[in-house]
């Protein structure tokens, strides 16, 4: 029985499991900045946001069991962004039938500055270029698929479009990447 | 978590309904319970009416493609459904929820989720995360690891309801969900409704009409297996008129009213003829 | 997506020590992402999904320059704290229910039936020390896993059998499974008896193994549970009483006779696998089909 600081996440889980409320909390602490901040950036409503990881940490406790148990192989933390993500795309799904109202906004695509040489050294091969290229619909419809996981419908609801406009999207950036990268 | 994006994914659909029946023909037993039906229905939480024996479980089976059509089409997410097609595929994107829901008393609703999650061929890594996530959105939460024996008979149908959400399907057939539920489940379940009917094709048969006034997006009567009436609650309690006919409620005066009209003018055609 | 594109993407997930995101990048992440450009956006949220370390200075970047957020950490730890202790876990028994995948639980009580019959053939057989009737484990042996396949695929006896019907696995890999579970009970235990009683293995198991096909490919056609009866009560009628009224053992299992259920055997098998969308597919509710 080591000391919970010292422990990866996958460990940190398993303890859970057990019933560890101490374990609990240092997922807690480690992995929630980097949720919320992440949730931020898809959802501009701080309400939905907090309820979002007020369900997502309360399932990861009563079903770390079922994680520890499957021995799937994957991290913990790409676990608990899979469950928060559906939890996001629910809680969207009730806004938007609930009060009628226009789904929370996305929170406004920033251009980049134009002195932001410091960042060049990141990504300076063709598929960065082309990712800067895509257009910005494009590149959110990329970024909800690829990189949060998420399906066509739950994409359309977290966009807040219908999903032939996801499909149409998702094709367009492929061919838009192919192209730069050939 | 980064994944792959097939091809298939994002190809675009090529159908215009998510179930569209014409002149379907389904037999229960010796009786042809379902006679001539044309239904078209896509997104949205649509309400099946009807009297006893009108053919609302008929339909629903042969639509979770468990009975096969004896004449006419059914034509489920672009697949026409007869003997010959893949039914795996299809059959994955279909949550069902039957009147006569079975279950296994011995387990607890999470094992009896998984269970059904692992008939639906979902992935092993994405079933526990499924499965809580459907248990939550039904608000079996606190008793997810009760034996389901010992749940009451609104919360087995609540658990009946996750299992047809487990695969987050597109297409959700729900037949009597509402029965053994108190009023304030039911409520409840409205709300589940209306969250699911944005981008879920949900086909509920009930006897209630005010559960289907309350939540349904749209109206769908049949009697003797064809279709009576199809079209907003609105136009429902408006059918009704100014009669006073049988019925509480206007939604409920509306249907009776529709039925009523619908079996004279049938009787009507059979004297002519 | 191309696995090409996907493996370039990945490529900067793995934390090497020099990939790590650097501190302006991520205090500019932490306060929402504005300035950094698509690109490093992408790639800053892939790594950060694996490295541990940038996500603790992610916290510390937080904990600095956004209030809002800290504010926000605060609220949802306080719910969490009630919600939490109110909660229960969940407990962990994975491995009795994964038996469920070969074998419903409704079929649990028949193979016990079964068990008991074989005993009492068994047991008949040892107490018939001077030869009067034919073995009686023989006899039994077709019709020994019927009792058990006739409910392999049957709503009366898996409550859950109209999900079952109805799901993607549904098919004859699945009922081909739950066969096997209830063989795996009754041969070992034929074993066990024919040894007891005397017989060769293969008397006893290709008749058993033959009946077992044939009610599998019958049930293709009239549904297993109708299918297995017509065949145990053909037997029992056809075979097992003027076998047991005339003291003698029938020639359908007399040795010479093998080759023939080993035949028939083959042809089930065939059979079976051009009809096996009957399990899979859309039934006709007619009357005799369940």
């Amino acid at each position: 029985m080591g000391a919970v600081t010292s422990m990866d996440e996958e460990n940190l889980v398993r303890r859970i499991a057990d019933g560890d409320r101490g374990a609990f909390d240092e997922l807690y602490r480690r992995t929630s900045p980097w949720l919320a901040v992440r949730l931020r950036r898809r959802c501009a409503d701080v309400e939905i946001v907090a309820e979002v990881m007020q369900e997502t940490y309360l399932a990861v406790w009563r079903a770390a069991a079922a994680f520890a148990g499957a021995s799937v192989g994957g991290s913990a933390v790409g676990w608990v962004w899979t469950i928060a993500a559906r939890r996001l795309v629910d809680a969207l799904r009730r806004r938007a039938r609930e009060a009628q109202l226009p789904l929370a906004a996305l929170p406004a695509l920033a251009a980049p500055a134009a002195e932001d040489e410091v960042l060049d050294a990141v990504l300076g091969d063709a598929m960065g270029t082309a990712l800067r290229r895509l257009s910005p619909d494009l590149r959110q419809v990329l970024q909800a698929m690829v990189l949060d996981g998420l399906t066509v419908r739950e994409t359309a609801v977290l966009l807040g479009v219908p999903e032939g406009t996801v499909k149409t999207r998702a094709r367009r950036a492929r061919i838009a990447l192919r192209e730069a990268l050939s | 978590m980064v994944r792959a994006v097939s091809a298939g994914e994002t190809a675009a659909t090529t159908y215009a309904w998510a179930i569209q029946a014409d002149g379907l023909r389904v037999r229960a037993g010796r009786r042809m319970a379902v006679d001539g039906l044309d239904l078209s229905m896509d997104t949205g939480v649509h309400g099946l009416l009807g009297p006893n024996g009108a053919g609302k479980t008929t339909l629903v089976r042969s639509i979770a493609t468990v009975l096969r059509p004896a004449g006419g089409t059914l034509t489920v997410l672009g697949e026409k459904v007869n003997g010959r097609i893949d039914l795996r595929g299809l059959r994955r994107q279909i949550g069902y929820l039957p009147q006569e829901f079975g279950y296994y008393r011995r387990f607890t609703v999470r094992e009896f989720v998984e269970y059904i999650a692992w008939l639906k061929e979902m992935p092993a890594a994405d079933t526990p995360g499924a499965v809580q996530r459907a248990i939550d959105r039904v608000g079996l939460a606190d008793r997810a690891d009760d034996r389901m024996k010992t749940l009451s008979g609104g919360m087995v149908r609540r658990a009946g309801i996750a299992q047809a959400l487990v695969n987050d399907p597109r297409i959700l057939l729900l037949d009597e969900p509402t029965a053994g539920l108190d009023p304030e489940q039911r409520l409840q379940f409205r709300a589940l409704l209306r969250e699911l009917g944005t981008d879920t094709c949900v086909l509920v048969s009930t006897h209630l009409v005010e559960d289907v006034a309350a939540a349904c997006t749209d109206v769908v009567l049949i009697d003797v297996g064809r279709l009576v009436f199809q079209g907003v609650p609105a136009d429902l309690a408006a059918a009704a008129g100014d009669e006073a006919g049988a019925g509480d409620s206007a939604a409920e005066r509306g249907y009776s009213a529709i039925l009523r009209r619908h079996r004279e003018a049938a009787s009507a055609r059979e004297t002519e003829s | 997506m191309k696995i090409a594109t996907l493996i370039r993407l990945r490529r900067r997930i793995r934390p090497a020590t020099s990939d790590h995101v650097t501190a302006a990048v991520l205090e500019r992440y932490a306060t929402g992402g504005a300035g950094i450009r698509a690109d490093a956006l992408w790639a800053v949220e892939a790594h950060l999904e694996w490295c541990a370390s940038c996500r603790e200075r992610l916290g510390e970047a937080v904990a600095r320059r956004s209030p809002e957020t800290m504010s926000l950490l605060a609220l949802v730890q306080a719910k969490l704290a009630t919600e939490v202790a109110r909660s229960p876990r969940m407990r962990v028994r994975r491995l009795p229910r994964r038996v469920s995948r070969w074998t419903p639980p409704g079929l649990w009580p028949r193979l016990a039936m079964t068990l008991l019959v074989l005993a009492a053939a068994v047991g008949l057989d040892l107490a018939d020390n001077s030869r009067l009737l034919p073995s009686l484990v023989l006899l039994v042996a077709p019709v020994a896993p019927l009792l058990g396949v006739a409910g392999v695929w049957s709503a009366g006896i898996d409550p859950a059998h109209e999900l079952v019907v109805a799901s993607p696995r549904a098919g004859l890999y699945m009922v081909l499974r739950r066969t096997l579970a209830v063989l795996v009970v009754v041969i070992p235990t034929l074993a066990v008896a024919g040894w007891l009683a005397g017989a060769s293995p293969a008397r006893w198991l290709l008749p058993c193994l033959a009946f077992t096909g044939g009610a599998l490919a019958l049930g293709e056609l009239i549904g297993l549970r109708w299918a297995a009866g017509a065949l145990a009560l053909a037997w029992t009628a056809g075979v097992i009483t003027p076998s047991v009224l005339a003291a003698r053992t029938p020639l359908l299992l007399e040795p010479a006779s093998l080759p023939y259920w080993a035949g028939l055997i083959a042809v089930i098998a065939v059979a079976l696998v051009l009809r096996r969308d009957a399990y899979t597919g859309l039934r006709s509710e007619t009357w005799f089909v369940r």
